[in-house]
């Protein structure tokens, strides 16, 4: 558990991992959007092409991508199986007493799977090859223009930011609680069902307390230095965007245009 | 012995890019009804041996002894909470590990985990309370209106209550004043003098090693550096020094007055005998 880290950021020297955070932000939304224009086989070839080209430039190993998407297992295939059974249009396949399977219900849910699995990867390709802190400036720069309408776009990436950092700290101090309540004959695995939720209780207790302590504390840390969110302030990293950048956002709304056309001629 | 530690070995998140050796290859035996430090520095894995001896980490090799138990790499040890229940493990700032509404209930938590019917908790915790300085006024209020020391008094109530046979304390006077490390320090030392607990603490403090402790270990990197009695550990500063301890002052203040050219044997470790000895040279001289 302790080595858990979120989205996985791997440290790796790649044309990815240099392009600007913003460029990959916008880059990723242009190609959800794409997924998720119905555009048939050949649109999603295309995207497949290009998706894979993405993998093989950040150096990324298959395996690691593939290993991201364990998690989702379960929802996949929970939606897979309602989608084989629900949907009752197109020629039957298998007929089997009240139990039958059609044609649409397979290239629907093969189109699922295949959304899906795009989905998870391009969320993956992002976060493995940005920093958490560097995601979360260039989410801050995107909203920035928003900023005129009164959107509150750099308390909501400090938030952001924040709520990355404690991530680590909660999980080591969840493993110190459940070491010092296991020592007081706390046993999460076996018991009554009142004994499991007290035992969830004396974790979660603890838990809360000590993360508004640190809220707490942080807050006044914060204070003490002067923060105030609403000041002017330079930034130790300045974000440029290169030509790698340009190439990467035109080549991906010329994927979107792409994948409209398709789905417009066909 | 209560406690046998042969070659034991432990290694976080073994076979991973984030393995990482905490312990590797010790030897040890713990004496039984004395109290024993365990020092060393940061990262040198004093907290990840003295979890093993109650289990809640088991050893990636080697094997231990405790209390009767056996402990070795991959077996699920039998009746884990029994040995829970021997040894009482005390960990860093404890006073993160309350939770009830009141003291009364928090300090029960324990025995109840362990089959105790309420009655028989509620008795265990009238017993337990002045033990640890506290009285009974106490047992209705919340754990959380105290101040950082009784919190920490709470706690370690908790695991007492149990009434455990080891007791590991992992930098238990850590973040409090002088006047109540004292106090938790004398409070050990009362369980171990009258009711023959051995004790096991794991410390920064060499004041509290020279005047508490009979027995020290010394840690390094995972491994055993040096194990010796309290009176023979503290004769050669100059070593201490060398591997990064800061001996006591009273040692320190002898070393100064040896450079002045006071003769003082080694033996002398106490503020009275060295007072004495001094005394005599310096009349001597006059």
């Amino acid at each position: 558990m302790s080595n858990f880290a979120l989205g996985s950021y791997m440290p790796m020297d790649s044309v990815v991992h240099k392009m600007d955070p913003r460029s990959k932000i916008i880059i990723m939304l242009l190609l959800m959007i794409s997924i998720f224009i119905p555009s048939g086989i050949t649109g999603y070839i295309c995207i497949g092409i290009f998706i894979c080209f993405v993998l093989f430039l950040s150096k990324l190993s298959i395996k690691y991508a593939f290993r991201s998407m364990k998690p989702m297992l379960f929802m996949m295939i929970f939606l897979l199986v309602i989608n084989v059974l629900v949907i009752k249009t197109g020629i039957p396949w298998i007929q089997w007493g009240w139990f039958s399977i059609y044609s649409d219900a397979i290239y629907q849910t093969l189109y699922i799977v295949v959304r899906l699995l795009y989905m998870i990867i391009i969320t993956t390709i992002l976060t493995a090859t940005t920093k958490p802190l560097d995601l979360t400036l260039g989410i801050e720069k995107l909203l920035k223009p928003l900023e005129k309408i009164k959107f509150p776009a750099h308390i909501i990436a400090m938030m952001i930011s924040i709520a990355l950092r404690f991530i680590p700290t909660l999980i080591e101090e969840t493993q110190r609680i459940m070491n010092a309540q296991a020592s007081r004959g706390v046993d999460l695995d076996n018991g009554s069902l009142k004994e499991k939720l007290m035992a969830i209780l004396s974790l979660i207790v603890p838990l809360f307390i000590s993360a508004f302590d640190r809220a707490d504390q942080l807050a006044n840390a914060m204070e003490a230095r002067g923060y105030n969110p609403n000041a002017q302030r330079t930034r130790y990293k300045v974000l440029k965007m290169s030509s790698l950048d340009y190439i990467g956002l035109i080549s991906s709304s010329f994927l979107l245009i792409l994948n409209i056309a398709i789905c417009f001629v066909l | 012995m209560s406690i046998e530690i042969h070659n034991l070995e432990h290694t976080y998140n073994a076979g991973t890019t984030f393995s990482h050796a905490a312990i590797k290859g010790i030897n040890l035996q713990i004496p039984d009804g004395k109290v024993t430090a365990i020092i060393g520095q940061t990262g040198s894995g004093k907290s990840t041996l003295v979890q093993h001896f109650n289990g809640l980490l088991l050893p990636t090799a080697g094997s231990l002894e405790v209390c009767g138990f056996h402990i070795q790499p991959l077996l699920k040890i039998k009746d884990v909470k029994k040995l829970r229940k021997e040894v009482g493990l005390v960990f860093q700032f404890p006073e993160y590990q309350l939770f009830e509404e009141t003291i009364e209930k928090d300090i029960a938590f324990g025995p109840k985990n362990f089959g105790a019917s309420e009655q028989e908790a509620q008795d265990l915790v009238k017993k337990i309370l002045p033990v640890v300085g506290l009285d009974e006024s106490y047992l209705e209020r919340s754990p959380f209106e105290l101040s950082g020391g009784q919190k920490r008094r709470i706690a370690i109530a908790g695991i007492l209550v149990l009434n455990p046979k080891v007791l590991v304390l992992d930098e238990p006077t850590a973040g409090l004043d002088p006047q109540g490390a004292k106090e938790m320090m004398t409070l050990f030392m009362n369980l171990n003098k009258k009711e023959n607990k051995t004790v096991i603490l794991v410390t920064h403090d060499m004041e509290h090693v020279m005047k508490y402790c009979d027995h020290v270990i010394v840690m390094d990197h995972g491994k055993v550096l040096h194990e010796a009695d309290v009176k023979e550990f503290f004769q050669k500063p100059e070593w201490l020094l060398s591997i990064g301890i800061n001996p006591p002052s009273i040692v320190r203040l002898k070393c100064m007055l040896i450079e002045k050219g006071f003769e003082i044997p080694d033996s002398i470790l106490d503020e009275e005998s060295l007072l004495e000895c001094i005394k005599g040279q310096v009349i001597q001289h006059v």
